[in-house]
């Protein structure tokens, strides 16, 4: 035997391993072939995410200067939802400037003297502002009631949301940057018409807020104020 | 008997004066929410206090004139635009004309006791003429002002009820001492 294996020079051996072990071959071919797909797609994202880039650089150009100020005094009137902050026209605040507080979005300014502003707060009924389901990506636009709460309607009618879903501002919003956190979806009316309505917990302590941040988001016109 | 003040001569100096600073002075107080003040968010209407006081012993005109004044103030304080629409002017001029109105020599005594409750019942006036002004104007949506106009109303009456003998006793005080 030992001297057949050593006249052939293991003949048979080697041929038996190749017999055992050459299956592996395909394998990698088709490991090489995911990972040029793979490669392809980052390529892809990559290509994607300098076009993105250059679009949010034109955005990154407007000053985003934050300013903090305190709050002074809450609405003089039972039928809206205001705040008076201390800070104003003398620190760079301009009306359209947002409005956020630990938590996440509180409002925007809607007129200033040189050192207060009034904020219109995202609870008074006249507010209105672009929201998204970070989850899904599903969009809708949130309402003040005039209490703590507020409430989406989603343009979509069967939109993607459950409760517990977080918001965040609407990349397509002109008037709020996209992205600021706004609160949680505490319950749905499916019912609702013409499309469905979510009750909204806001982050922001907006009944019992002491500090603000405010962001300068751009010049807005009057027009996109004052709807 | 109670001298009117339409009979009586030109007011002091120190009454007008006084008068302005208080009527001022209840603007003023708006914005603040001291502890204890608040009732589901919401503060007394100092502006509607002041106007009950006023009026109590007026006739129905300055009555109006006076609520017309202070809310259209209140207004500024408000409304983000120069909007005249919906005012307190008109809430506030209705509750001056109204208060003026009653017949409190024949209906009730006139101390603290009943002004608190004329405060209470012109409160709730004042809420349902701000809640007709917002219907009327088509702003916001119609079951949500009526709404709103439940629990602004009560909370309203209930506090500035409450708070009304501060800021009509001393007023009283300064315009019918003589």
């Amino acid at each position: 035997m030992a001297v057949y294996l050593q006249t052939t020079q293991a003949w048979l051996v080697r041929e038996l391993y190749r017999g055992l072990w050459g299956q592996r071959v395909p394998d990698t071919r088709l490991t090489d072939a995911r990972v040029q797909e793979l490669e392809i797609q980052v390529q892809e994202l990559q290509t994607q995410n300098r076009q993105l880039q250059q679009l949010l650089d034109y955005k990154q150009k407007m000053p985003l200067a934050t300013v903090a100020a305190m709050v002074v005094g809450r609405s003089a009137g039972h039928w809206w939802h205001q705040v008076w902050v201390g800070e104003g026209s003398s620190k760079g605040v301009t009306p359209g400037t947002v409005v956020v507080a630990p938590g996440g979005l509180v409002g925007r300014v809607l007129d200033v003297t040189p050192h207060t502003s009034r904020v219109l707060l995202v609870t008074d009924p006249s507010s209105k502002v672009g929201v998204m389901v970070n989850r899904s990506r599903a969009m809708g636009v949130l309402v003040g009631q005039g209490t703590g709460q507020a409430v989406v309607e989603f343009f979509d009618k069967n939109p993607d949301v459950k409760p517990g879903d977080s918001l965040v501002t609407s990349p397509f919003s002109t008037i709020f940057p996209p992205g600021i956190p706004v609160g949680k979806v505490e319950s749905i009316d499916w019912r609702a018409m013409p499309a469905p309505r979510a009750t909204v917990q806001l982050n922001a302590p907006i009944e019992r807020l002491e500090w603000v941040l405010l962001h300068s988001y751009g010049q807005k016109s009057a027009e996109l104020l004052h709807p | 008997m109670v001298k009117s003040p339409l009979n009586s001569s030109i007011p002091s100096s120190r009454v007008v004066l006084t008068t302005v600073v208080s009527a001022i002075g209840t603007l003023a107080l708006l914005p603040v929410r001291w502890p204890g003040m608040e009732l589901a968010g919401i503060a007394p209407d100092w502006p509607l206090i002041w106007v009950v006081a006023w009026s109590v012993r007026r006739t129905p005109w300055q009555g109006l004139i006076a609520g017309l004044a202070l809310g259209v103030l209140q207004d500024a304080l408000v409304n983000p635009r120069l909007g005249w629409w919906p005012s307190h002017g008109l809430s506030l001029g209705i509750v001056g004309f109204l208060t003026a109105l009653l017949q409190k020599d024949r209906l009730i005594q006139e101390d603290f006791i009943s002004v608190a409750l004329i405060v209470f019942a012109m409160a709730v006036i004042a809420e349902t003429v701000m809640a007709v002004q917002w219907t009327v104007s088509g702003q916001r949506p119609l079951g949500q002002i009526w709404l709103d106009h439940q629990r602004l109303a009560l909370a309203s009456a209930i506090l500035s009820s409450l708070w009304a003998p501060l800021v009509y006793v001393p007023l009283s005080r300064l315009w019918h001492s003589d």
